[in-house]
């Protein structure tokens, strides 16, 4: 990050979003709102004096809210740009910032600015969140986590410095239970496999087991998909290290109000029986979901959702990093959960894809485009509103205009226009007439 | 993909290539029709 950050050719622009996409590829025109983060890049240091000096707390979502934070902090520790961001809706406007700030940073008066690029290619990169359901006690027992809370717990840099403490009295949790597929491959939440969450589990119990070989681990799960590279091996280290892996599904999690300790009912497959057990700390392997402004993006971008809301692809297997916009890109989870290593080739994938249109200055398309016929127009614009591409529009005299680069050649305009007035070069409808006509004579 | 799995269809049938399914209008079914085809399948 920081060695993108110190490269000449890029320039970062964090706590932003996209807005606005026009144009095609080699020419767009991206309009990216600045959110006020009421601290001036070009003079904040990242000091932190100004986090000192701030008396209000807030939760700290970098810790998976496990932890408080300044109201006036920088993001996380490596955050790249390294710079304060105030969260207004918690500032008392104390103005003690402002006070201790040695370059006068911090500019209260500061609003949302909208900047205009030109750019010829766009990679989409914008990631997943985590599902937040209520299952199994989440949100009301304390000792239910979520995976990405257990790595913020085991980080060095976490809320307990790395020491596995449990939320409700920080002692350590020596029993502990993983629960996979939660909000995951479920007609009730979320189809999908989450595909990640076996593999933390895996890591996280191990992790757990080798500082504390005295622990007592669970992983319950659906299926244990540990394909990859390596995967599989890591697998059946962790069972050798004797962390117990039951297939079969949890009944019920009870909290006991007085040792926040949760007692659990297990449905081992093939046993018919219920187990009963105890436990310090349940983990459960959340789903992964698109990321939060994926609808935004989708809808401003021009690009397809998957039906699990992820962003569409050409094709899943022989063109997963292409969308149906020309010049438009994607890497890591916005398309589809991945691992790490999968996330790296897709997004060097991407990049060399991007590349060749910007080195060879140089855009093929095929000539199958739609062509209005202005003398038949009824100006009803039907065909507007039915191309999946935006890529017509009017013109001063109220007709139609097609972009040429935008249009794909579906053919949906042709199909919807009432008066015929528009049609798809070589695909046109005397030709598709006359093509029918010779397939079915008439009988004599 | 009828063609790679080696899928039967019987020889009445008749194909007419199409960019994209959305180019298929009601004039181009009810022409099909017209000629005397006794049903029309739309396959993207």
């Amino acid at each position: 990050m920081l060695e993108a950050d110190r490269h000449e050719n890029i320039e970062i622009m964090s706590y932003s979003e996209v807005v606005k996409v026009d144009g095609y590829i080699g020419n767009f025109r991206v309009q990216v709102k600045r959110k006020a983060r009421f601290v001036n890049e070009g003079l904040c240091t990242g000091c932190g004096s100004c986090t000192e000096a701030c008396p209000i707390y807030v939760p700290n979502y970098f810790d998976e809210n496990l932890s408080a934070r300044k109201c006036i902090d920088i993001a996380f520790a490596q955050a790249v740009p390294a710079i304060s961001n105030i969260e207004r809706n918690s500032c008392v406007e104390c103005f003690a910032c402002v006070d201790v700030c040695d370059t006068d940073a911090i500019d209260f008066s500061q609003q949302d600015e909208i900047v205009e690029l030109e750019v010829g290619t766009i990679i989409v990169a914008t990631g997943w969140d985590l599902y937040q359901g209520k299952d199994y006690g989440y949100g009301t027992y304390d000792n239910v986590i979520t995976q990405i809370q257990l790595e913020r717990i085991l980080a060095p840099n976490g809320p307990t410095f790395g020491h596995l403490k449990r939320p409700s009295d920080r002692a350590r949790p020596k029993r502990v239970l993983f629960i996979n597929c939660v909000g995951s491959r479920d007609l009730k939440t979320n189809e999908h496999c989450s595909v990640v969450c076996c593999n933390l589990s895996v890591k996280n119990s191990k992790l757990i087991m080798s500082e504390y070989p005295d622990s007592e681990i669970v992983v319950s799960y659906i299926d244990m998909r540990c394909g990859g590279k390596m995967y599989e091996e890591y697998y059946r280290r962790a069972r050798n290290a004797g962390i117990i892996f039951i297939k079969g599904l949890i009944g019920k999690i009870e909290e006991d109000s007085k040792t926040k300790n949760l007692k659990v009912q297990l449905e081992p497959v093939g046993t018919d029986s219920v187990v009963e057990m105890e436990f310090d700390m349940v983990v459960l392997s959340s789903a992964s979901l698109p990321s939060q402004g994926t609808n935004q993006i989708a809808s401003v971008m021009n690009i397809e959702k998957t039906s699990d809301g992820f962003l569409k692809e050409v094709h899943a297997r022989l063109d997963p990093i292409n969308t149906k916009v020309p010049g438009v890109y994607l890497a890591g989870s916005c398309q589809g959960q991945k691992s790490i290593d999968l996330a790296v080739s897709q997004a060097k994938g991407a990049a060399s894809t991007a590349g060749i249109p910007m080195k060879h200055e140089e855009y093929t398309m095929e000539l199958i485009r739609a062509k209005p016929i202005d003398e038949r127009c009824a100006k009803c614009y039907k065909c507007i509103e039915a191309c999946p591409y935006s890529a017509i529009s009017v013109n001063e005299e109220g007709l139609i205009v097609v972009d040429l680069i935008s249009c794909r050649g579906c053919g949906i305009c042709a199909a919807t226009c009432p008066s015929k007035a528009i049609e798809l070069a070589h695909y046109k409808d005397i030709q598709y007439m006359a093509y029918i006509d010779e397939l079915l004579p008439l009988e004599e | 993909m009828a063609g790679t799995i080696r899928a039967q269809y019987p020889t009445s049938l008749r194909t007419v290539l199409v960019p994209c399914t959305g180019r298929v209008g009601a004039d181009l079914i009810m022409r099909a029709f017209g000629r005397g085809a006794d049903g029309v399948l739309v396959v993207g």
